[in-house]
C-alpha cells in the first residue's frame, strides 16, 4: 500500500495532466492544429518536389504571400466581426484596374496612383460596410451581390482599356522596385506585408478597435449592451477589408504590370479556404493575424505544389473546395466541443496525503457547543462576510458578495451603512496604520479604501513566472492580507487556476496552486515570495515584525514565513494535521492567534485526496453539486500560541448559525465571526480575554 | 441487449456503469407532507410497524413496543437480547418478530412466546415477514453474508445473496422461494396469492409468482430511492417506504472498486459515503458540495445522505402518490409504514418519530 501510494504521488507530481487542460485553455490553441497541418503539408510537398526550398522559389512565394496574405487579412477582419466578404476577388480586380489605369494609361505619379487604388478599395468596402453595418443587410447575400457588381464593372471597363494598359509602361523606378526590388534578400512587397500584418496584429490583440471588433463578432448583442457602436464597427471592418485588398492589388499590379480577364476570379474561395484553414472561426470573434498567415501559406504551398506537380487547374479547385469543406466541418466541431473537452480535462487532481488523526483522551479538539451562545449581527443584511474587522471607534466592517464593504455602527451594531462599493467580493480586510482599509478582492486584486470611502487600486498583478502555462501575472483570487510595520502588504492568492466562483473546485485538486505575494507601497512593486502553496488563505504578521503566519487550507496546516531578519526567506510548519481546514488567522489578546476553521476533515475526503484518479473521474462523471466535499457545515474557532500550541477550541456543532467560519476578529473582550457563505456575523464574549485589547493597539501601539 | 448497449459494454460503459439517478419527478415530485404530518409520538430508532387489534406494534432497538395510536402512548411488550429486524401480525393476532442472529419469535395473542430457530445465515438478516396463513409465513433475508445492522457493508460489497423463503410454523420447515436478490427489504401479499418483494439495492419491486419460479420483469423499477418495506393499503393497493435517497456519488463509489474497498477496510461504516437513515451523528460524515449551507439555509434539493419518502401504489404497483421529507426536513429514514383505521402511520427511524398521515389528503395526484 505504501509503495503504491508513493508511486501515485510521484505520478501525480510530474504527470498530473494539469498541463493538458491549461494548454487547451490558451487562446493560441486555435492555431496549433493549422500549424501542424502546415508542417505536414510542407513535409509532403518537400518529399514530392525535390527543389522546393530553393531561394528563387522562396522569393516568389513570399511575393505571392504578400498579396494573397493581405487579402486573407482583409477577410479575417471581416469574419472576426461576424460577417463575410465574398466580394474580395472582384474588389481586387477593380483595384488592380485602378492601379494600372493610374500608372500605365494616365501616367500619374506613383503616389497619386496609389491614392486612386486605395480610394477604389475604400469605396468598394464602404458600400459593403454601409449596406451591412448600417442598413443591416445579410453579409453573405450583400457581398455576393457586390461580387457580381464589381466584377461587372471590371468586365465593362477592362476590355476598353486593355490595349492601353499593355501598350504603355510607366517610367517609375519606385514602381519597378515595388514589383521586383529586394531588401536584404527580402522582396519589398513582403516587407510591406509584414509591417501591415504586425500593425493589424497589435490592433486586433492589444488595442481598443481590435477588442471591439472581436466583441462584436463574438456576441453582437452583448457588445451592443456594453456600449460598443456595433454598426460603425461592422462598417469599419468592411472598409478595412477594402483598403487591405487595394494594397494587395497595388502590389500585384507592380509585380505583373498587366491584368487579365480572369484576375481575381475564384480568389474568394482560395482566400476563404486559407482563412478557415488557419483557424479563423466562421462564427466570428475568434482568430488572429498569425492564423490567417498560416492558412495563407498553407494554401499557397498547396496550390503552387499542385501546379508544379502538373495537376490540372480544375482538379486544383476541386481539392481546394474539399479542403475548405473539411476545414469548415472541423471548425464547427472544434468550436462546439472545445469548451466541453476543456471542462472535462481542466480539473486535474493530485495526490495529497494528510496524516491520520489520532484522538487522544484529552483531545483539545473535543466537541463542544460554545459557539451556540453567539449574538447575531446583521442577520440577513450581509451576504458573504468573509472577513470582519473593527476600526478605532469599534465600528465593524465586512465585505459582501454584492461587491460592497458594509459598516456596522458601534456600540450595538444594529445599524449598518454601505461604506464603499468595490465591484468584486471583498475577502480579507486589514486596517493600515493611517486608517486606510485594505482589502483583497476576489477576481480583482488588492484595493484600498480611505476613511472617507474613496476606493483605490493597490495592485492587481505580480511578476509572471516563466514556466507557467497559464498567465499567472494577474491576481485571480487574492484571499487575505496583513500589513507589516514598515507598511509592506503581504497577501495570499489562494489559487491561480480558478476564479472566485470556482474556488471549491480547487479543493478537489489539492495541488499547490496558490502563492504568497508582497506589495511594497514605497516602490509600487509586487513580487511573488512563495509558490506552490496548497490554497494559502489566512495571513497574519507575527509580533516580531519579521515573520508571518499563513494557513494552507487543504493541507490543514499553519506555517511561518520570515520576510526579514536573520531567518529571511525561510519558512516552516507551525501547526500541522489540524482536524479541519484553516481559513483566516488573526491576532488575539495575550499574544495568541485565532484560526477560523472553514470545515472539518472527513475520513472519506482524506481518502479521496489520496486517490487522484478517483477524484478526476468524479469531476468528469457526476454533477458538481454531487461531488464529495469536506464537511463545512460545522463551525470551529481555534486559539493558538505563537509556537503552535492549541489553547482553546470553540465549536458550533450543528452549524445553525456559523457553519464554515472563515474569519475571526477579537476586539475588547469579544470575538467576531464571519463566514463566506453565511448571511450573518456572530459575536461572542470571551470571558478570559483582556477587555481592553484591540488589534489596532497590538499592531500599531496607539489609541 | 441492443447493439448500442453492446458497444457501450465493450467500451466499459455498460448500463450498470451509468451514474444517472432517476429524477424525483412526476408522481415522485417532492413535497413536505411528511414534515407537516401529525406527530404521534417520539421513540428512538422506531421501526417495523405492524398493526393488530387497533394497536400498532413496533420495535425500538431490542425492545418490542405496543402503541395506542389514539392516545399516542407506547408500552413495552418484551425485550430481546438482540435487535428486532422485522415484525408481522396475522389476522388472528399472532405476532412474528425476527431477532437478529437468533430467529423468529412467535407471540400468541395471549402473550406466550415461542422461538423458531433459523439457519444462522438466515437469522442474521431477516428484513421482512408476512403471514400467508396462520401456519405459514414468508420472510425475506436481506443478505446471507451480513447482518441487518451491517446493511451498509452489504450495499457497498454489492451484495446479492438475499432470498425469500417460506416457513411452516408448525413444523419449522423452510423453503426457498427465490434467491440471489440484492437485499430484499419488503414483502407484500398481492392479489391471488402473489407476493411482491422490494429489492433494495436494485431499486425495484419484483413479483414472486410461485415457489421455485424465477422472478420475471419488475413490477416497478428505477426508483429514485432505496425501497424498504411494503404494506397493504385498504383499497387493495400498497404502501412503499423508501428509506434513503440514491445519489450519483454513491453510484460512483459503487463502481470505483479501489476507493470503495479501501473505504470499507479503513473507515467505520457510519462515516462511509452512501445512504443513511438520518443526518447528524458522527462529525466525520461526508458531505456533498450541494449540501453546503448557503446563507444559513440548507437547500431542500441538496444531495443529502438521508431522505424521507413514502409512496402509494395501486393494485398494479403503479405509483399514484408520494409523501416526502426533503434534505432540509427531519422525517428521514422511513423504512416501514402501516395503514390502520383509515390513517397511515409512518415510522421515521432517523428522527425517531411516529407520524400519522391522512391517505385521502392532497398527496393523491
Amino acid at each position: 500500500m505504501n509503495n503504491s501510494n508513493a508511486l501515485t504521488r510521484l505520478r501525480y507530481k510530474y504527470f498530473s495532466g494539469r498541463l493538458v487542460g491549461e494548454i487547451l485553455s490558451k487562446s493560441w490553441i486555435d492555431s496549433a492544429i493549422p500549424v501542424l497541418a502546415l508542417l505536414v503539408t510542407v513535409a509532403l510537398m518537400a518529399s514530392a518536389i525535390p527543389d522546393l526550398f530553393s531561394i528563387g522559389y522562396m522569393t516568389d512565394l513570399s511575393r505571392q504571400l504578400a498579396e494573397f496574405g493581405l487579402v486573407a487579412l482583409a477577410l479575417t477582419i471581416v469574419i472576426m466581426s461576424g460577417g463575410i466578404d465574398l466580394s474580395v476577388g472582384s474588389m481586387f480586380a477593380l483595384c488592380v484596374l485602378a492601379a494600372l489605369v493610374g500608372m500605365n494609361v494616365l501616367g500619374l505619379p506613383i503616389g497619386v496612383a496609389l491614392a486612386m487604388t486605395l480610394a477604389t478599395g475604400l469605396v468598394c468596402g464602404l458600400l459593403n460596410g454601409v449596406l451591412i453595418g448600417y442598413l443591416r443587410l445579410r453579409a453573405f447575400i450583400t457581398t455576393l451581390v457586390t461580387l457580381v457588381i464589381y466584377r461587372a464593372i471590371y468586365d465593362i471597363i477592362f476590355p476598353r482599356l486593355a490595349s492601353a494598359i499593355v501598350g504603355n509602361t510607366p517610367e517609375s523606378p519606385l514602381w519597378d522596385f515595388l514589383g521586383f526590388g529586394e531588401f536584404y534578400g527580402f522582396p519589398l512587397s513582403f516587407i510591406i506585408f509584414a509591417i501591415i500584418a504586425i500593425a493589424i496584429h497589435i490592433t486586433l490583440s492589444r488595442l481598443r478597435p481590435g477588442w471591439r471588433l472581436r466583441a462584436v463578432g463574438g456576441a453582437r448583442k452583448s457588445a451592443y449592451n456594453a456600449g460598443i457602436n456595433v454598426k460603425a464597427t461592422v462598417c469599419m471592418a468592411y472598409v478595412t477589408s477594402g483598403l487591405l485588398t487595394s494594397i494587395a492589388a497595388f502590389l500585384f499590379s507592380a509585380r505583373l504590370g498587366s491584368t487579365g480577364a480572369d484576375t481575381g476570379i475564384g480568389m474568394e474561395i482560395s482566400v476563404l479556404t486559407a482563412v478557415v484553414l488557419g483557424g479563423i472561426s466562421l462564427g466570428g470573434g475568434r482568430g488572429s493575424v498569425g492564423s490567417a498567415i498560416i492558412g495563407a501559406i498553407l494554401v499557397l504551398i498547396l496550390t503552387n505544389g499542385l501546379i508544379r506537380l502538373s495537376t490540372p487547374g480544375s482538379v486544383n479547385q476541386l481539392l481546394l473546395g474539399l479542403i475548405l469543406i473539411i476545414a469548415v466541418l472541423f471548425d464547427a466541431q472544434w468550436v462546439k466541443n472545445r469548451g466541453k473537452i476543456l471542462s472535462k480535462v481542466y480539473v486535474s487532481p493530485t495526490y495529497l496525503e494528510l496524516p491520520e488523526r489520532v484522538r487522544p483522551k484529552s483531545d483539545p479538539f473535543a466537541l463542544n457547543e460554545r459557539l451556540r451562545e453567539v449574538e447575531l449581527i446583521g442577520l440577513g443584511d450581509v451576504e458573504g462576510p468573509e472577513d470582519v474587522v473593527l476600526d478605532r471607534n469599534d465600528n465593524l466592517y465586512t465585505g459582501t458578495r454584492h461587491g460592497t464593504i458594509v459598516r456596522f455602527l458601534a456600540p450595538d451594531y444594529a445599524k449598518s451603512e454601505i461604506f464603499a462599493r468595490i465591484g468584486g467580493h471583498p475577502l480579507g480586510l486589514a486596517f493600515a496604520e493611517n486608517g486606510d482599509l485594505l482589502t483583497c478582492v476576489g477576481g480583482m486584486g488588492v484595493y484600498k479604501v480611505s476613511p472617507d470611502g474613496t476606493v483605490a487600486r493597490v495592485t492587481d498583478e505580480t511578476n509572471r513566472s516563466w514556466l507557467s502555462v497559464i498567465d499567472d501575472s494577474r491576481l485571480r483570487l487574492p484571499d487575505d492580507l496583513d500589513i507589516a510595520p514598515d507598511g509592506r502588504i503581504f497577501f495570499s492568492e489562494a489559487t491561480i487556476r480558478y476564479e472566485m466562483a470556482d474556488w471549491v473546485v480547487d479543493a478537489l485538486e489539492g495541488r499547490g496552486n496558490g502563492r504568497l505575494i508582497c506589495h511594497d507601497p514605497s516602490t509600487g512593486k509586487t513580487r511573488t515570495l512563495l509558490r506552490g502553496l496548497i490554497f494559502p488563505n489566512g495571513i497574519t504578521i507575527c509580533r516580531d515584525g519579521q515573520s508571518l503566519l499563513f494557513a494552507e487550507t487543504w493541507a490543514c496546516r499553519i506555517s511561518r514565513y520570515w520576510f526579514d531578519g536573520p531567518n529571511k526567506g525561510k519558512h516552516g510548519v507551525v501547526v500541522s494535521n489540524l482536524p479541519g481546514y484553516p481559513d483566516n488567522i488573526n491576532r488575539g489578546s495575550n499574544g495568541t492567534y485565532w484560526i477560523a476553521l472553514l470545515g472539518l476533515r472527513t475520513r472519506t475526503f482524506d481518502l479521496a485526496m489520496r486517490k487522484p484518479a478517483f477524484r478526476r473521474r468524479m469531476a468528469r462523471r457526476i454533477a458538481a453539486d454531487e461531488w464529495l466535499f469536506p464537511n463545512v457545515n460545522r463551525g470551529c474557532v481555534v486559539q493558538i500560541s505563537e509556537s503552535g500550541e492549541i489553547l482553546d477550541v470553540l465549536w458550533d456543532l450543528a452549524g445553525e448559525n456559523h457553519p464554515s467560519i472563515t474569519s475571526t476578529c477579537e476586539n475588547k473582550g469579544y470575538l467576531y465571526l464571519g463566514g463566506v457563505s453565511n448571511n450573518r456575523i456572530g459575536r461572542i464574549r470571551l470571558p478570559d480575554a483582556d477587555p481592553d485589547w484591540t488589534a489596532r493597539g497590538d499592531y500599531w501601539r496607539k489609541d | 441487449m441492443g447493439l448500442l448497449s453492446r458497444i457501450a459494454t465493450f467500451f466499459g460503459r455498460s448500463d450498470d456503469d451509468a451514474l444517472s439517478v432517476p429524477p424525483m419527478d412526476g408522481v415522485f415530485k417532492p413535497n413536505t407532507l411528511l414534515d407537516s404530518a401529525e406527530i404521534v409520538l417520539q421513540l428512538a430508532g422506531i421501526d417495523n410497524l405492524a398493526a393488530a387489534d387497533a394497536m400498532i406494534y413496533c420495535s425500538s432497538g431490542t425492545v418490542l413496543h405496543r402503541i395506542d395510536p389514539r392516545r399516542g402512548s407506547a408500552a413495552v411488550v418484551k425485550s430481546f437480547d438482540a435487535p428486532i429486524t422485522a415484525i408481522a401480525t396475522s389476522p388472528s393476532g399472532q405476532i412474528a418478530i425476527a431477532i437478529e442472529k437468533l430467529g423468529i419469535e412467535l407471540l400468541s395473542p395471549q402473550g406466550a412466546g415461542r422461538l423458531i430457530n433459523l439457519a444462522t445465515t438466515y437469522a442474521a438478516c431477516v428484513t421482512a415477514i408476512v403471514f400467508r396463513d396462520e401456519d405459514t409465513i414468508v420472510f425475506t433475508v436481506g443478505s446471507q453474508q451480513h447482518a441487518m445492522s451491517d446493511w451498509k457493508r452489504d450495499l457497498m460489497s454489492r451484495g446479492a445473496t438475499g432470498l425469500v423463503a417460506s416457513l411452516t410454523l408448525s413444523t419449522g420447515k423452510t423453503e426457498i422461494l427465490s434467491d440471489k436478490l440484492a437485499f430484499p427489504y419488503g414483502l407484500a401479499n398481492g392479489p391471488g396469492g402473489t407476493i411482491a418483494v422490494s429489492e433494495s439495492w436494485r431499486h425495484r419491486i419484483l413479483p414472486l409468482r410461485s415457489p421455485g419460479q424465477q422472478p420475471a420483469t419488475a413490477l416497478l423499477a428505477d426508483l429514485p430511492a432505496y425501497p424498504a418495506r411494503l404494506a397493504s393499503a385498504s383499497d387493495g393497493g400498497h404502501w412503499l417506504a423508501l428509506f434513503a435517497p440514491r445519489r450519483q456519488l454513491t453510484e460512483l463509489v459503487l463502481v470505483e472498486d479501489d476507493y470503495r474497498l479501501e473505504m470499507m477496510a479503513t473507515i467505520p461504516p457510519e462515516d462511509w459515503i452512501g445512504p443513511d437513515f438520518g443526518t447528524g451523528g458522527s462529525e466525520e460524515q461526508p458531505l456533498q458540495s450541494g449540501s453546503v449551507r448557503q446563507m444559513g439555509i440548507m437547500k431542500p434539493w441538496a444531495p443529502s445522505r438521508s431522505y424521507g419518502m413514502v409512496v402509494r401504489l395501486d393494485r398494479d404497483m403503479t405509483p399514484i402518490a408520494s409523501y416526502h421529507s426533503r434534505a432540509d426536513g427531519r422525517m428521514h429514514g422511513i423504512a416501514s409504514v402501516v395503514e390502520l383505521d383509515g390513517a397511515l402511520y409512518a415510522a421515521s427511524t432517523g428522527a425517531g418519530t411516529l407520524l400519522r398521515l391522512d391517505p385521502a389528503s392532497e398527496a393523491l395526484s
